[in-house]
């Protein structure tokens, strides 16, 4: 209400008509644009890009590592050098980190790398037809939102008020579950199943007695995903198998984007095809939102290239299997399934929604 | 969003409210933009622009209704079929067509400036990350060890095979900039070239090293992008412009009937292949059959769903006695076409137009830049919006 305060007492005066009036007037001002306008008249016209190419003579004098040679007094290297801050103190504070996207920064990743192949594929091919197979025809000019806001409101199990302590009483959860399911969303031109993330993840109880076997598990998933991987811990204690909570004995890594979608192109077209016996990945996987999973024995992992190329530096007994966990942007199993084989993944046997 | 354009949103709101007060028969739910703009125009219309929607624009476009009414009415989708909308239907053939592609079968080639960043990233990337551990992969003293002791000689001393010579740990660490007109960056000439040179065996098994270069076992490179179908510019190839999606058209010998203004005539014309839609069969079969009919089954291909992806409507030919009537109807020979166009996807095989039942002649696989060029105007702009990006 900052602006009604601004209003000056006369005009709060005057009749209702009149400011809505004088309102309309100075939200057509056009402010920015004239402003816009002015900064616009600073810019360039020209662009780098079309600057005139330089001649072979003026190449050859632009040597910079010649001119950093040559220099005979140089400052102490901490002044051309500026680390930014280690910790981030705020919004406010005068000392603030640089954007992750700056290569200085300290959260810096670099990439992209390449353009992967899988991931043209998706782009060209399989998205505009994942689109038309799914589509749902709704007739245009009528509304759907209020179905879709049925849906995915009040999902809750609510009290039926026959005593009278339900009044404010917290919803209920789903009958059989404590969570809420996903709702399957509709695939439409911006609701394409993508690929998200990739998790692998192995674990390793033998690591409980003897520490070696987290290193190989390590060096593993490093060689394939070219991520460092995390070390993780047990979650119960099972006597029979010799688990005591808090162990480590085991070791998982994210792989995102770009790497996703290389690790996945590797499976589908080396490792999957030279599986022995191999009938495709179970149809009964999934956690019923979009994120299947199927796991490599440890004489799978050996086909790996990244690991066959040196295959002889790792203790072959103590290479581990592993998980595969393949998040999906989809909201349901069969959506996140049909991208997969779209991708080139087979599915056998009972599939489950 | 700063406090006092926060004031002027609660101010317009007050304003609205008392407005709306006023007169009970405004929405509540308008955007504060739409509202804004509309408080000194009548409720009307803003009930009316709140509705319109642009699909309904779009058939408005399309389909110039001959009535003056200011909101085109809802296409009807399901059969409803009224008096007055069958008579108007019957002048229309409803007909099922195929866009048969292929697609893409090669990564496309990437820009200069995508190159060149990725380049700049791989050297970002070699500053930052550990240095590459050769104990790991070669075993000290065997024939691989020695073979990549020559190469890393060769390189200068850099690991990576496609980053050039640059040295991300030494004094000269800031230098990850190549000059102008370096193919370091270029894939085809840069990196493609240093990978085949670096496959090169360059010890024997025994632990010699080949010093003569003829005697090195050369790997085979990789098959250029560009076939012999390219060079010659067959369009009736199927493997030619690799890195696009290719579109199946075909010649329809001399159109017997004019389009609604007069053109077409005797002139071959290039289209999608079509077929009438008969009361029995679904859009998909039709589509499907048609395939079967006019380019032969000597084809592995797959329909995408069961959906069309385009539609083409060619209006009646204008009657001779007046400007549209409704009961013009009666005259079979002066009908308009709706064309549904459903997806299909080649795998394998190759058109055969021999002994088509639909007196086609002729056939291309084109690309959609060649389309542009190809179809006609009204008809490449009825599909053009299924095409891939490339």
């Amino acid at each position: 209400m900052a602006a009604l305060r601004e209003v000056s007492r006369s005009a709060r005066s005057l009749p209702l008509s009149q400011i809505r009036h004088s309102y309309q007037l100075c939200q057509r001002r056009c402010a920015a644009t004239q402003a816009a306008e002015a900064v616009l008249q600073d810019l360039e016209t020209d662009s780098t890009l079309g600057a005139p190419e330089l001649s072979p003579e003026e190449k050859k004098i632009f040597r910079p590592w010649k001119r950093a040679a040559d220099r005979k007094y140089t400052l102490p290297s901490s002044r051309y050098q500026y680390h930014p801050p280690k910790y981030n103190r705020g919004p406010l504070h005068p000392i603030q980190s640089p954007p992750s996207s700056d290569p200085i920064a300290r959260d810096f990743v670099p990439g992209p790398f390449n353009l992967p192949r899988l991931r043209q594929t998706y782009q060209s091919t399989v998205a505009s037809d994942l689109m038309t197979l799914a589509y749902n025809h709704k007739p245009p000019g009528e509304s759907h939102e209020h179905e879709q806001h049925e849906e995915t409101t009040d999902r809750l199990r609510g009290w039926d008020g026959s005593s009278p302590y339900h009044k404010n009483r917290q919803k209920r959860a789903p009958r059989g579950s404590p969570v809420l399911k996903l709702v399957e969303r509709d695939i439409t031109f911006r609701n394409i199943p993508e690929i998200k993330e990739i998790t692998i993840a192995t674990f390793v109880p033998e690591a409980i007695k003897e520490q070696d076997y987290l290193l190989v598990a390590r060096t593993m998933l490093l060689a394939i995903t070219g991520t460092t991987p995390e070390i993780t811990k047990t979650k119960s204690n099972i006597a029979q198998w010799g688990l005591k909570e808090g162990e480590r004995a085991g070791v998982k890594t994210t792989i995102y984007g770009n790497a996703a979608y290389e690790f996945l192109d590797r499976c589908i077209h080396i490792v999957f095809p030279r599986i022995k016996d191999w009938k495709g990945i179970k149809g009964t996987t999934g956690d019923g939102s979009g994120n299947l999973a199927w796991g490599f024995q440890p004489s799978e992992m050996a086909i790996f290239p990244e690991i066959e190329v040196n295959y002889a530096m790792y203790p072959s007994k103590m290479l581990p299997g592993c998980r595969v966990f393949v998040k999906t942007t989809a909201t349901s199993d069969r959506q996140a399934r049909l991208l997969l084989q779209a991708l080139g993944i087979p599915f056998y046997g009972e599939l489950r929604n | 969003m700063s406090a006092s354009s926060r004031g002027g949103r609660a101010l317009s709101s007050l304003l609205r409210s008392q407005h709306t007060r006023q007169t009970s028969s405004v929405p509540r739910r308008v955007c504060i933009q739409c509202a804004n703009t509309t408080t000194t125009t009548t409720t009307t219309t803003l009930l009316q622009s709140s509705r319109r929607a642009y699909s309904a624009t779009a058939t408005a476009a399309a389909e110039p209704s001959s009535s003056s009414s200011p909101i085109p009415p809802p296409p009807v989708t399901t059969s409803s079929p009224s008096a007055s909308q069958q008579s108007q239907d019957v002048r229309y053939r409803i007909k099922s067509g195929i866009i048969l592609t292929r697609p893409p079968l090669l990564t496309r080639q990437l820009t200069p400036f995508e190159s060149a960043f990725f380049l700049y990233q791989k050297r970002l990337n070699e500053r930052l990350t550990a240095p590459f551990r050769k104990e790991f992969y070669f075993k000290q003293d065997t024939a691989t060890d020695l073979d990549w002791k020559i190469k890393l000689k060769e390189r200068h001393g850099v690991p990576a095979k496609d980053i050039g010579r640059y040295n991300p740990r030494g004094r000269m660490g800031w230098n990850d900039e190549v000059m102008v007109g370096s193919t370091t960056s270029d894939h085809e000439l840069g990196v493609v070239q240093k990978l085949l040179h670096d496959a090169e065996a360059r010890v024997s098994e025994d632990g010699e090293e080949i010093v003569d270069e003829a005697d090195r076992v050369k790997p085979e490179p990789p098959q250029p992008r560009t076939t012999e179908a390219d060079a010659k510019n067959d369009t009736r190839r199927l493997d030619r412009k690799l890195d696009q999606t290719l579109y199946l058209v075909v010649k329809r010998k001399g159109a017997a009937q004019k389009t609604a203004d007069g053109k077409g005539g005797d002139e071959d014309v290039w289209t999608f292949p079509a077929g009438d839609v008969p009361t029995h069969e679904a859009l998909h079969e039709t589509a499907a059959r048609v395939l079967a009919e006019s380019a032969g089954v000597n084809m592995n291909t797959w329909i995408v769903g069961r959906v069309p992806v385009a539609h083409y409507i060619q209006s009646p030919p204008p009657t001779t006695t007046t400007t549209t009537t409704q009961d013009s109807s009666s005259s079979s020979s002066g009908r308009g076409e709706k064309v549904f166009f459903l997806k299909g996807r080649i795998m394998a095989g190759q058109a055969d137009l021999a002994g088509n039942k639909h007196g086609y002649t002729d056939f291309k696989w084109l690309t959609k830049d060649e389309l542009k060029d190809t179809l006609e105007e009204d008809y490449y702009r009825s599909v053009r919006n299924m095409f891939e990006l490339r």
